[in-house]
């Protein structure tokens, strides 16, 4: 996950509309925030006091030589416990319970606001920034937002009850103690940002390293047998020196933090030391007051390094409320129009009652597309197809089936012209409604972790168990079904990496055909398969089409002979239709791009 | 314990470093116990006649004969004794800093130097997430342990010691009184930390299925799309995202409680020290400034036991590190014991009753097999997936070793050669070439990094990839691998010829290294190449008939046996198998005539 982390900041503006945001999806814990401030404020009351409690054992008890009182001095130091108990209980609790809830609530939103997210969304958006935005965005942000603002709070709080007591208490040391404070502030706050900056260079660097392992693994048998285990090797010590380096030199910051701190207060305790004795001596102060000073100084440290802390992190937090933000705001650039949605309703509450049943016939209208800022892929592109009938695309890379059939599923919609499902534009009827309709087999094709009953069930989460063993005999896929341990309960781990690729293809086959779809999209693997398992494939599609409105994007010859008509496409224009008999007759580009592929 | 042999091993050359590292630690450590004595000086010594907990040589430095000035030299020596202090400490962090970075730089090349020497059944068996877990996470681990940890437990044990004796000289009975509730608290750390980390794993398991969930959702995108099963996939990633809430819920209860009461009893140990502190110097059996001075040292006691508890109970995790990154470098490099000899290879090949299988099993992936490659030939090797094709080559560059019969290269037999040179004379050119993530130009330039640019392109350009770099934003200069851009199968394959067209090899290998190229370009790039490599003895794994058809020798295998030998048209003649497989291939070109 680490590699995920982007370390870029753009600019350090505060954006309060980025903020806002955030704090609308705060709005839920909202009685929690308010409550935790509280207990904040009430902590640093009782972190000021404390060096009180010990004054008046000094002062009052020791200076008296009353016995008498000490029953009073224990009672109020158990009580202190327990409300410090009680406080830092309730403290800690909240905290947590707020940073989790908010990064709970940020994935929701995310991960809604994805599922609604048109497909061309996920084509121009890398899997690793989503993915970023899910973990490493959302903890930081929550992070921030509990802890941060608990801290803020503490120790703005702190810092005013400590001076304020001390200047009751004594003017002159808290005026030595008060001229500490700006050097404290400048100094945290240098030494963070420093570090901080240190250790984004260290986890880049990490990363490098990381990926340089993979590398090593990855490409093992390569660098084997070309021999480059050496070369490699140099490359791989450049990393780790800088590694070093930097590591060394981010010591060098955190390691001069602290003791500068120190040493600051070591001076101002040294100045109390003086002052403060001379006053004792002269009777102006008492030594429990003495005592007061010199803890209030130690005390005064720690809040001033957190608001440091905190304010060093804002930055990076802000950065990551931008993305997450972005995500969460992120505007589909395909949806369903408001009309459609109060007929049809939403992906998240469908009108089934108002969806009509779909027939399969699909026309495109002089349909012009262009990627964003890319060329024309299709330019006044015609085509009909009648339902139940099965058409293969055929050409060379970029002369646009994967843009026709993206464009039939709407993943993407046309710049002009139209597309027709059963004789109405497609736009006027909902996406839901379409993709329950849609049958799709990937060239590669992707399995979910789970149980293979699990996958193949995908296709209709209604299914019963045997209508999915019945798909799965359909499609020829039984047979290794069953000759596996767990037979249909077989876990196909993390992107199905047990199986075979063909049979993969063959669950993902049997999960369309359960679908039941009335349009169905195959996009064909070029990966060599061998020849029995290309035959059960080769039948499974036959299987599959039946009775369907099928685009197939085809590569094998036998897949494309088994279509009614074969579109060759060339520069997204239609450059010869027709049965494979009728095409070869004609000894046109299909005869030539055949006899090529196999003479 | 032979694990800590290899990290010492590591560690040599700068653990000088860590033992002056150690002892700054100690005489910090004593230093920081001296801090609240200056104001117990200054409270019984200055203002009172009460003796001085400071130790002798420091009263005497700051003895002065008016209060005024003795309080002004407390001051200053508590400045310049505090001065020198942090100057060491921050001297002890750079010299332990300087040390541990050094010893993850030596392992990190280690692990890395010897992950590449281990043999390719090693590779070919390994779990690549999980050696980068190793590589990464129990690296850091270690770091951490002899970086931070060690150096924190003898940080807080020094300390603790050290407060506990000034404490000790100045006040036994209260010394005694101060330590009651110590075992307590460090007890309660040491074993809260080790029960709660079933806990902490369990909650990185929960947040490890959530992050799967929306990656799987986010590959699969088009699946979940064309299914519509979008709200299934919310209730799906909502269950483990709720899951994650509160599994970290549950932990974060038993966090607030661990610190509520730690917190409690700290403070009760507070009160404790500071009510009989109090009696005491009211009877007058202890001074009210060693009394202050108690409660300071006390702090320097009871935190440290808490944190103390938490680091130890944490150890456990840097054993199974290092036992994880040992695992690794236990087993032998293959380069280990590798003879030495480097002979001429002029690429005669003999294989001689060749069998091989792998060590866990008795199934023989190759049996038996033998023929002879004189100089310059070229071979086809024909088979199913699964038929020993690869098998054979492995054995070639001795990636696996044959258990039975010899392969001889100009009459020697290659387990005597040095596997590095066997492989700098044998070229092979993968099915699934690898390309690092550098750019297209040095990917090229790899196998000669002497080449020049003319020759870089003219490479290209023979292994009909020159185009398609020239295509690419950045031509030459596009990165290509994890950052860069996605090649194709068909551009991998082409590109990994280029490379190897850049130096000279006695021995060539095709493993199926054109499979994802179309017909018309293998047969291009293989017109080109015949020019170009003709006194070089070249082996063509395939399963594209017309690809082996054109050799000198033809060999079939299937099931690990030679089947058939020959050239195609004795084959064809007198090869059932092989002409199947020839028909089956070219039945579609027949039926094609037919209809012409």
């Amino acid at each position: 996950m680490q590699a995920f982390e982007e370390e870029t900041y753009h600019n350090q503006e505060f954006k309060s509309h980025t903020w806002k945001r955030i704090f609308t999806l705060m709005a839920p814990l909202k009685k929690n925030v308010i409550l935790v401030i509280i207990l904040a404020a009430f902590t640093a009351v009782a972190d000021v006091s404390y060096p009180l409690i010990n004054r008046y054992g000094i002062d009052t008890i020791i200076e008296t030589g009353d016995l008498s009182l000490l029953p009073i001095f224990i009672g109020v130091y158990v009580l202190y416990m327990i409300v410090l108990g009680g406080l830092i209980f309730s403290f800690i609790y909240l905290a947590e319970k707020i940073r989790n809830n908010l990064a709970y609530i940020i994935r929701k939103h995310a991960f809604e606001k994805l599922q609604n997210l048109p497909f061309s969304y996920y084509d121009r958006t890398p899997a690793g920034w989503i993915m970023a935005r899910m973990t490493s965005d959302s903890r930081q942000l929550s992070e921030l937002l509990s802890w941060g603002l608990i801290d803020l709070t503490w120790g703005g709080l702190m810092m005013i009850g400590l001076l304020s007591v001390m200047f009751v208490l004594n003017v002159q040391l808290a005026l030595i103690t008060a001229t500490a404070l700006p050097i404290l502030a400048f100094l945290s706050l240098y030494f963070r940002k420093k570090i901080l900056k240190a250790f984004r260079k260290i986890r880049k660097q990490n990363s490098k390293i990381t990926g340089a392992f993979n590398e090593g693994i990855s490409g093992a048998k390569t660098t084997k047998t070309l021999v480059l285990e050496d070369s490699n090797y140099k490359d791989f010590e450049h990393l780790t020196y800088d590694m070093k380096r930097h590591s060394i030199k981010a010591a060098l910051f955190s390691g001069l933090y602290l003791p500068s701190i120190l040493f600051i207060a070591a001076i101002a305790t040294a100045l109390i030391y003086y002052y403060g004795g001379m006053n004792v001596a002269d009777e102006v102060i008492t030594v429990g007051l003495l005592y007061v000073f010199v803890s209030y100084v130690m005390q005064f440290f720690e809040p001033v390094m957190q608001l440091a802390n905190v304010l060093a992190h804002f930055q990076q937090a802000q950065a990551s409320a931008e993305r997450v933000v972005s995500l969460i705001d992120a505007v589909p650039d395909i949806e369903d129009t408001d009309e459609v949605k109060a007929t049809y309703g939403t992906i998240a509450h469908p009108k089934k009652e108002n969806w009509e049943p779909l027939k399969g016939d699909i026309e495109f209208n002089h349909v012009t597309f262009n990627y964003k800022k890319g060329e024309k892929v299709l330019d006044d592109f015609n085509l009909l197809v009648k339902s139940g009938e099965s058409v293969a695309l055929v050409g060379s890379t970029g002369a646009g089936k994967s843009t026709i059939v993206n464009l039939i599923c709407r993943f993407y919609e046309p710049t002009k012209g139209t597309i027709t499902i059963d004789g109405r534009d497609y736009k006027n009827r909902s996406l839901a409604w379409l993709h329950a309709n849609l049958g799709y087999v990937l060239q590669s094709p992707h399995l979910f972790s789970g149980t293979i009953r699990d996958n193949i069930r995908y296709g209709n989460l209604e299914a019963s168990d045997d209508a999915i063993i019945k798909a799965a005999k359909m499609v020829g896929a039984h047979t290794f079904i069953t000759s596996f341990k767990d037979g249909y309960d077989t876990e196909v781990n993390e992107g199905g990496a047990r199986l075979s690729v063909g049979e993969k293809q063959l669950i993902s086959f049997a999960r369309a055909l359960l679908a039941d779809p009335k349009i169905l999209i195959l996009d064909e693997a070029t990966s060599s398969v061998d020849t029995q398992t290309e035959q059960t494939i080769q039948k499974a599609i036959e299987t599959v089409m039946e009775g369907r409105t099928t685009f197939i994007i085809a590569h094998r010859l036998s897949t494309i002979m088994s279509a009614d008509r074969i579109l060759v496409l060339e520069h997204g224009k239609i450059i010869e239709s027709g049965t494979h008999e009728a095409l070869i007759e004609n000894r046109g580009h299909y005869y030539n791009l055949y006899t090529n592929q196999f003479a | 314990m032979k694990r800590l042999k290899q990290f010492t091993q590591w560690m040599k050359g700068h653990i000088h470093l860590y033992l002056i590292g150690m002892v700054l630690l100690f005489a910090l450590q004593y230093m920081r116990s001296l801090t609240p004595l200056f104001l117990q000086h200054i409270v019984d010594t200055v203002f009172g006649d009460k003796p001085s907990a400071l130790p002798g040589i420091i009263v005497n430095l700051i003895d002065a004969a008016t209060m005024q000035t003795e309080l002004l030299f407390v001051a200053l020596f508590s400045v310049g004794f505090t001065f020198i202090r942090l100057s060491f400490v921050f001297v002890q962090h750079m010299i332990f800093a300087n040390f541990t970075e050094k010893t993850a730089y030596q392992i990190r090349n280690a692990l890395y130097t010897h992950l590449q020497n281990l043999p390719f059944s090693f590779h070919s068996k390994a779990d690549t997430g999980d050696l980068i877990q190793r590589t990464s996470n129990d690296v850091e681990t270690y770091r951490r342990f002899v970086g931070e940890q060690l150096v924190t437990v003898l940080r807080l044990l020094a300390l603790t010691t050290f407060a506990i004796l000034q404490m000790f000289l100045m006040n036994r009975t209260m010394t005694a009184i101060s330590l009651i509730t110590a075992p307590i608290i460090f007890f309660s750390a040491f074993i809260y930390f080790i029960k709660v980390k079933s806990l902490f794993k369990s909650v990185e398991e929960a947040e490890g299925k959530m992050t799967n969930t929306v990656q799987e959702n986010v590959q699969g995108n088009r699946v979940v799309k064309a299914f519509g099963n979008e709200i299934h996939e919310i209730e799906k990633f909502d269950d483990h995202s709720q899951d994650f809430l509160n599994k970290n819920m549950v932990l974060t209860k038993l966090m607030a409680l661990f610190w509520a009461l730690t917190d409690t009893l700290i403070f009760g140990q507070y009160a404790l020290t500071a009510s009989f502190g109090i009696y005491f110097v009211v009877q007058g059996r202890m001074e009210s400034g060693q009394f202050l001075a108690f409660l300071a040292l006390l702090g320097m006691v009871v935190w440290p036991l808490r944190q103390l508890g938490r680091v130890i109970g944490d150890f456990g995790k840097t054993t199974v590190a290092l036992d994880r990154i040992d695992e690794i470098m236990e087993v032998p490099s293959e380069h280990e014991n590798d003879s030495a000899l480097t002979p001429e290879i002029n690429g005669h090949v003999t294989f001689s009753n060749v069998s091989f299988h792998f060590d866990d099993t008795t199934d023989n992936l190759l049996k038996n097999v033998s023929f002879d490659v004189p100089r310059g030939e070229t071979v086809a090797i024909i088979g199913k997936t699964g038929s020993g094709k690869s098998t054979l080559m492995n054995l070639l560059v001795r990636m696996l070793e044959n258990q039975e019969g010899s392969i001889e290269f100009d009459g020697v037999d290659i387990k005597h050669i040095n596997k590095k040179w066997l492989r700098r004379n044998v070229g092979i050119i993968l099915q699934e070439p690898f390309l690092y993530s550098k750019t297209v130009y040095d990917n090229i330039a790899i196998m000669n990094p002497q080449a020049n640019e003319n020759q870089i392109t003219n490479a290209a350009a023979i292994a009909s990839v020159h185009e398609d770099i020239v295509h690419f934003e950045e031509g030459y200069k596009t990165k290509v691998g994890e950052k860069g851009v996605t090649l194709s199968g068909g551009q991998k394959q082409r590109l990994a010829i280029a490379r190897m067209l850049l130096d000279d090899k006695p021995i060539l290998v095709f493993d199926d290294s054109l499979s994802a190229v179309d017909t018309k370009t293998d047969i291009q790039i293989r017109r080109a190449l015949t020019h170009y490599w003709e006194n070089t003895t070249v082996f063509i794994i395939t399963h594209r008939i017309t690809t082996a058809m054109e050799a000198d020798q033809i060999i079939v295998l299937d099931q690990g046996e030679i089947v058939a030998k020959g050239t195609h048209d004795t084959l064809m003649q007198t090869n059932a198998f092989y002409a199947s497989l020839y028909n089956k291939q070219t039945d579609l070109k027949a039926t094609l005539d037919e209809e012409a």
